[in-house]
């Protein structure tokens, strides 16, 4: 795909290779941030505005979830980060990692709602996929994919296909094949909605554990806000369609947390009816 | 509703009670007089004539050979065809835009009419046989093949797509594994096709083979030695299935 042109809103620097001028300050635009400046998508074909407008700022490291109603367009703002739209249905400014977006970004590692493994490889083939398309030497690819899976769990389920594995297996394997490439930036759509409650709770502190340790960018989509408020740093929460903006609440709970422990912490609820009735609040304003 | 309980000895067991009651009634009914043997053969008269040809003169065996090679060839040329131009369709939709239209026109042509055609062209040998094994193997064959390269799970592509996978990627690591389940169906039946386009064509015309004596000795009121020849078909059939089941089931254990 050609560069993107939103590029040419940033004086032109990105979209000529070049390297751009430092910036300093907190709103560094430098390898694993995000900078979204008025950006709106709309779907010609379909007279469709999905996307009103919307600026946000994610810092490299940070722990952002979006919440949203159905169809609102957070899939469609994650596709814009990721390169996967045509470049005309985008008007404002997207960086990142600095950069203009482009599809096979390898600062970015995308993981959806559905796992996506490839049935015809084992769950070690389907953890190393994303290292093999990026051309990680088979030694070492293998030996990061087994300790993936060793982390998320599954220990001893190197050999078995997809088809012999549970659902919530199965997603873990998809977790295991997105933290096996080495993107400073992780993009998550719904990655545990269709999971059932314990599952959840458990998947959701294996990333925690291996966000903490590893300090990458995560923006992570979920209808679930309770799994948006243990988890994150921010919770943006997004209108109807067109998706705007409607509050950006900073979630002040101690960090390294576990979510587990969280469900039963009275500052974990108190938190969380906030920013359930700021988005009352947004939803009826 | 419950699966398979018997264990297997018992299922031949029964299988082979049935098969033989089967034939024991046949034999007794054409001896008695009920089943006139000139039109529905006899059991031991089946077994006689197919000993006879295969052990003793090895005439019938010699056909067989002929029928095989020529059944080989067809389905051989004609997958490989058929998987190549089928995965050209997937990969170059443009291609299979302009020649989608075209390819259905020739298949759409009932075969059996082309048979003298490819008379003319081939001879009367194994060359007009192959001919016609290949032109039904190709089309199913590569039916199934652009199905099967359609078929790829979108998620895929989109994971393919954010990981930075060139088209040579996406294509051998996702289009052409998804796709083989679906080319091995077209295979199965295209094995099948192959075999039934050569014996229509000895029927037709043919100097050896199977089909070619098949048709002899209906034309001599032989039904003995034509239901000796369907049954060794049927055989062949068989085995050509279960080999391609055995194939498939290591090739695609992941299923
Ligand atoms: N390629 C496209 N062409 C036209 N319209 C599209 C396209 N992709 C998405 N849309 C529309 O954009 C809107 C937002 O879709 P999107 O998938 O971003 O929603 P979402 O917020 O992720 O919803 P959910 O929470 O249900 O996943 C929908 O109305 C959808 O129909
Ligand atoms: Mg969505």
């Amino acid at each position: 795909m050609a560069t993107h042109p939103l590029a040419t809103d940033v004086d032109g620097a990105a979209a000529a290779g070049r390297p751009r001028p430092a910036v300093t300050g907190p709103a560094a635009h430098g390898a694993g941030s995000i900078l979204i400046d008025r950006v709106s998508i709309e779907f010609d074909a379909a007279r469709l505005l999905v996307v009103d407008d919307v600026s946000l700022e994610i810092k490299a490291g940070e722990f952002v979830s979006i919440v949203g109603p159905s169809g609102c367009g957070k899939t469609t703002l994650l596709n814009l980060a990721a390169g996967l739209l045509p470049a005309e249905v985008a008007r404002g400014t997207m960086l990142v990692g600095g950069k203009p977006p482009r599809k096979g970004n390898r600062d970015i590692a995308y993981m959806l709602a559905r796992d996506a493994l490839s049935p015809w490889r084992t769950a070690l083939g389907n953890a190393e996929l994303g290292a093999e398309i990026r051309g990680v030497p088979a030694g070492e690819r293998r030996t990061h994919a087994r300790e993936l899976l060793d982390r998320v769990g599954l220990k001893g389920f190197e050999d078995t296909y997809p088809k012999a594995l549970s659902q919530g297996m199965r997603q873990r394997v998809a977790l295991a094949r997105t933290f096996a490439l080495d993107s400073p930036i992780l993009l998550m759509d719904e990655p545990f909605g269709a999971l059932d409650a314990q599952t959840k709770l458990q998947l959701e502190d294996v990333l925690l554990g291996l966000w903490q340790q590893q300090k990458r960018t995560v923006v992570f989509i979920t209808h679930d806000l309770s799994e948006a408020v243990s988890m994150s740093d921010r919770v943006v929460v997004m209108s109807p369609r067109p998706a705007r903006i409607i509050a950006d609440i900073d979630i002040p709970l101690e960090r390294p947390r576990s979510v587990r422990a969280l469900q039963k912490d009275p500052l974990f609820h108190r938190i969380y009816a906030e920013v359930w009735a700021r988005l009352e609040e947004g939803l009826t304003a | 509703m419950t699966g398979v309980t018997w264990p297997r000895w018992l299922i031949w067991a029964v299988r082979i009670v049935v098969l033989v009651l089967f034939f024991s009634a046949w034999e007794w009914a054409a001896r008695a007089g009920h089943l006139a043997p000139v039109l529905f053969g006899r059991p031991s008269g089946i077994a006689e004539f197919l000993y006879q040809e295969i052990f003793v003169t090895g005439s019938l065996l010699v056909d067989f050979g002929y029928t095989i090679v020529a059944t080989v060839l067809a389905f051989t040329s004609g997958s490989v065809a058929g998987i190549l131009i089928g995965m050209l369709f997937v990969t170059r939709p443009n291609l299979e835009a302009v020649f989608g239209p075209i390819v259905l026109a020739l298949n759409s042509m009932p075969r059996i009419a082309l048979v003298p055609l490819f008379l003319i062209w081939f001879g009367l040998g194994i060359g007009s046989k192959v001919a016609i094994g290949f032109s039904l193997t190709f089309f199913i064959v590569l039916t199934n093949t652009v199905a099967g390269g359609r078929g790829v799970n979108p998620d895929h592509i989109t994971i393919a797509e954010t990981l930075g996978a060139s088209r040579g990627q996406i294509f051998y690591k996702f289009t052409l594994p998804s796709a083989v389940p679906v080319i091995f169906n077209g295979l199965r039946l295209g094995l099948v096709f192959s075999l039934l386009g050569v014996i229509g064509g000895e029927i037709i015309a043919s100097e050896h083979g199977l089909g070619g004596t098949l048709e002899l000795m209906a034309a001599s009121f032989n039904t003995d030695g034509v239901l000796g020849i369907i049954i060794l078909l049927a055989l062949v059939g068989v085995l050509i299935t279960w080999g391609m089941t055995a194939i498939e089931a290591r090739l695609l254990k992941w299923r």
